[in-house]
């Protein structure tokens, strides 16, 4: 929240701000709570829809429970880089509304919006076709609208970009489904929120392609045991072939009307 | 083949025996042919294709339209706007390079840049190559390539009156242009 410098491209407000504290009754206590909306091995409903976002070749919106993000794809576009390449490339940006946080996050980038378009860039690479575009940049641009944990939005991020991918026109191996989990002791979570993600023992996130059966990521934190990751992946990627299924009736739902 | 679209990574179901020929849209993995594309499967002709008529980069042997940007004596820049048929959005257009041995197919050495091309012409013409890492290399060494629209310095919309002639409504007089031959002759 403290800058530097003077902001001579914004309105600048005060030097320093801080969030209204709220009475913590009982926080620690129920930090890792029985869930009482669904089950441990449940996830939260998806509402996926592409082609929203008219000036760009393909779009996605995508929310879950408390996480709703934005993605746009821009491209095949010239790319602006010297480099002569044989294989197009493909960027990804992401960025948190300032809005999006229980604390305000500055519209400048921070580290961790790199982490996250690093994550998905990485989910989504193998499946798109580049050698089909030399010389050419896709653009993918994702906004975060609402964030209720990192895992959720880098997992809902994989998801609305291969979505977008595919309303674009893109030529791809296969869409991409991406799902999360978090441990703790004994207990497998998936889908977790942020609460349960921060009290959590460990985080994965799986990416996978499940009509090809293959994964594209796998993204890991904290201390887990090796059994624990590998069930936690297998958990992850049964799940995968469900939100699969959500992805392709929309994208089929949307071909349909168009 | 079924009216049923398929998704990238679908499976395409065949019948016992040889897979057709493949188009644009599908691939073959592991022996399987998949979607690559959101589509339906067509046959066209005998190749099995999904098409989507959408902006695409140009590529050797697109027709492409583009506007004249940027003129040295070897060689004019154009921005291309359309390729093959389809526009492309506008901000992303795409940069294409004529070199003067591209001009024309005759006579390559006598070729002046000032005397085929101006500033905000538009050009049809053909992609030869992907070119450098900057630019794509673009021929108008057809009889039907060339400029398409031009503006003369009075400002008005000149008409082609011969390969190498256009003459301006308003006040008649005569610039040089390599022009495109008119389709509807």
């Amino acid at each position: 929240m403290a800058q530097g410098s003077f902001d001579r491209r914004r309105i600048n407000g005060p030097e320093e701000s801080f969030p209204p504290v709220f009475d913590a009754v009982e926080e620690h206590a129920k930090i890792w709570s029985a869930r009482r909306d669904r089950g441990d091995a449940d996830i939260r409903p998806i509402f996926l829809q592409p082609g929203l976002i008219s000036q760009a070749n393909g779009s996605a919106y995508i929310e879950t429970a408390r996480t709703k993000l934005a993605c746009a794809v821009y491209g095949p576009r010239q790319s602006k880089s010297t480099t002569y390449s044989e294989k197009g490339r493909l960027n990804v940006e992401v960025k948190f509304a300032p809005f999006s946080c229980t604390r305000r996050r500055a519209p400048l980038r921070d580290a961790e919006d790199r982490s996250l378009s690093v994550a998905i860039h990485r989910s989504i690479v193998s499946s798109v076709c580049l050698e089909l575009f030399p010389k050419s940049t896709i653009d993918v641009f994702i906004t975060i609208i609402e964030n209720d944990g990192i895992e959720g939005c880098i997992a809902s991020g994989s998801i609305a970009a291969s979505a977008a991918l595919a309303d674009a026109g893109i030529e791809m191996l296969g869409l991409v489904a991406s799902c999360s989990a978090v441990v703790l002791g004994d207990e497998t979570r998936l889908d977790p929120t942020e609460e349960e993600a921060n009290a959590s023992d460990g985080i994965v996130i799986v990416a996978c392609m499940p009509a090809l059966s293959s994964i594209t990521n796998v993204w890991e934190s904290g201390r887990l045991t090796a059994n624990d990751a590998l069930k936690c992946m297998e958990m992850c990627q049964d799940r995968c072939i469900d939100i699969h299924s959500v992805i392709a009736q929309s994208l089929s739902s949307n071909n349909k009307t168009a | 083949m079924a009216s049923d679209s398929l998704l990238p990574g679908q499976p395409v179901p065949f019948p016992r025996g040889p897979v057709p020929s493949l188009g644009n849209g599908l691939y073959i993995k592991e022996g399987q042919v998949r979607a690559s594309l959101v589509g339906v499967p067509r046959y066209e002709g005998s190749t099995l294709t999904i098409s989507r008529v959408r902006a695409h980069p140009p590529a050797p042997n697109s027709v492409i339209l583009g506007t004249v940007t940027r003129l040295s004596p070897s060689q004019a820049t154009v921005s291309i706007s359309v390729v093959d048929g389809v526009p492309l959005p506008a901000g992303e257009e795409f940069t294409g390079v004529i070199r003067t041995r591209d001009i024309r197919a005759t006579e390559k050495d006598k070729v002046k840049i000032g005397d085929c091309f101006r500033g905000g012409d538009v050009v049809k013409g053909v992609v030869i190559s992907l070119g450098d890492a900057r630019s794509y290399y673009i021929t108008t060494a057809r009889n039907d390539l060339g400029v398409i629209f031009a503006t003369s310095e009075a400002g008005a919309t000149m008409e082609p009156v011969s390969w190498q002639e256009m003459r301006c409504p308003r006040t008649g007089r005569i610039e040089k242009r390599k022009c495109a031959k008119p389709e509807n002759i």
